[in-house]
C-alpha cells in the first residue's frame, strides 16, 4: 500500500499536505481500502473552521461510514466538488485527486505533531 | 488478541442499546476497554442508516406507533432495516484502524461469521454480488450497517432467528425491492434452534472470524467495573 513520503499523517488516518500556511487533507490508501467502494462523501461547508481533532466529514461505502477529522485547526477555505459526482476518486487516487478539503492553517505547527511516512506505515498492517 | 462479549438476556429498547453502544464506542477509543461485543435483541424497531430514504418506509410515523414499532434515525451505514425480539443484533465495538486490520476488511468478516454461523444450524449461506450481507435460498437473512469514529467500530449486524417477520413488510429492506427476508424459522421450521445456542454460534465465529479470545459475559451477571456506565 502506498504511503508517499512527502505528507504528514494522523493516527486517524488522514494525511494532510502543507503549502504556503494552506492544509490539503484527505484520507490514506489504507483508509479507503478499509471501507471499501465509497458512495457518498459529506464535506464541510467551505468557511467552517476547525480545530485539529474536530469532526470534518463522513465518508460512506454501502454499509459503513466513518468520521474524517481535521489533522490541523483553521477555516475551510475550498472543497473538493469532484466528489459529489465521484467519490471513487477518493478509492482509486486517495492522495491525489481524492483529496477532501483545504483548511488556511490556524498553527503550522500543529503538523509537528503528527506523523512522517515511516511511523505511519508502522501503524498499518503490513499485508 | 483479547475481547469482552455481553449479552443481554432481555430485549433492549433501541435507544437503550445506543447509549451502551455510545459509552463503550468513547471508552474504547481512550482505550479504558478491551474490544467488546455487544449481542442482544431490540423491541420492534425500524432505523434509518445515515442516508437512509424515507421513501423506504412503507407507513407513517403514526402507523408505526399503532403498530407498536418505535422509529430511529441511526448514524450507521446502510439503509432502512427491522429490528425485534427474535432476532440477534451483533454490536462489536473494535478498534479497526491498526495493526490488527484485517485484509479481508470488516465487512466481509461480518458477512463470514453469519454464513459460518447458518452452517452451524444446516444453512446454507452465501453473499450476493453488490448485495452486502448475508443470503439463503428463501432470502436474505443477516443485515450489516455500521459506523467507525476515530476507527471504532459500533452499530453492526442483525441475524434473524425466530423473530416475526411482519415488520419488515412496513419497510423495503436496505432499500432493496422486491428481495425477500428469511429467518432460521421459517428455514428450519420446528427444527429452529432456540436462541441461546444461536448466540453462541454467533460470538464463537465472531471470536474466530475476527481473532479474538472472548471473555464472556451476560448483562443478568458481574461486569468488568470499566463496561458500567
Amino acid at each position: 500500500m502506498s504511503v508517499p513520503q512527502d505528507l504528514f499523517y494522523a493516527k486517524t488516518h488522514e494525511w494532510v499536505s502543507l503549502d504556503n500556511g494552506v492544509a490539503t487533507v484527505g484520507i490514506t490508501d489504507f483508509a479507503q481500502s478499509q471501507l471499501s467502494d465509497l458512495t457518498f462523501i459529506e464535506l464541510p461547508e467551505v468557511g467552517t473552521s476547525f480545530e485539529a481533532g474536530d469532526e470534518a466529514a463522513v465518508v460512506e461505502s454501502v454499509k459503513a461510514a466513518a468520521d474524517v477529522y481535521a489533522p490541523v485547526g483553521g477555516e475551510v477555505i475550498e472543497i473538493n466538488e469532484a466528489l459529489d459526482d465521484a467519490p471513487e476518486l477518493v478509492n482509486n487516487d486517495a492522495f491525489g485527486k481524492g483529496w477532501l478539503f483545504k483548511i488556511k492553517v490556524n498553527e503550522e505547527s500543529e503538523v509537528d505533531d503528527m506523523m512522517d511516512a515511516d511511523s505511519y506505515e508502522e501503524l498499518c498492517p503490513n499485508d | 488478541m483479547n475481547a469482552w462479549s455481553v449479552s443481554f438476556e432481555e430485549p433492549v429498547p433501541y435507544q437503550e442499546g445506543l447509549d451502551i453502544q455510545r459509552r463503550l464506542l468513547k471508552a474504547r477509543q481512550d482505550d479504558l476497554i478491551p474490544d467488546t461485543v455487544l449481542i442482544m435483541q431490540h423491541r420492534p424497531v425500524v432505523t434509518l442508516g445515515n442516508r437512509g430514504r424515507a421513501n423506504y418506509l412503507l407507513k407513517t410515523e403514526e402507523e408505526y406507533r399503532e403498530l407498536g414499532i418505535d422509529l430511529f434515525h441511526a448514524e450507521r451505514g446502510g439503509d432502512v432495516t427491522f429490528h425485534g425480539p427474535g432476532q440477534w443484533v451483533l454490536y462489536p465495538i473494535l478498534y479497526l484502524g491498526g495493526n490488527e486490520a484485517d485484509s479481508h476488511g470488516y465487512l466481509h468478516n461480518l458477512e463470514e461469521i453469519a454464513i459460518r454461523t447458518l452452517g452451524d444450524f444446516g444453512v446454507e449461506g452465501f453473499r450476493r454480488e453488490g448485495k452486502s450481507g448475508a443470503w439463503t435460498a428463501a432470502g436474505k437473512i443477516a443485515a450489516i450497517g455500521f459506523r467507525l469514529k476515530k476507527w471504532v467500530s459500533f452499530h453492526g449486524m442483525s441475524f434473524n432467528v425466530s423473530n416475526d417477520l411482519t415488520g419488515f413488510n412496513t419497510i423495503v429492506p436496505c432499500g432493496l425491492v422486491g428481495e425477500p427476508v428469511a429467518s432460521l424459522k421459517t428455514i428450519l421450521g420446528d427444527a429452529c434452534p432456540e436462541t441461546p445456542s444461536v448466540r453462541d454460534a454467533l460470538l464463537n465465529h465472531f471470536s474466530t472470524v475476527c481473532d479474538r479470545e472472548l471473555e464472556r459475559f451476560s448483562s443478568d451477571g458481574e461486569l468488568p467495573a470499566a463496561l458500567n456506565g
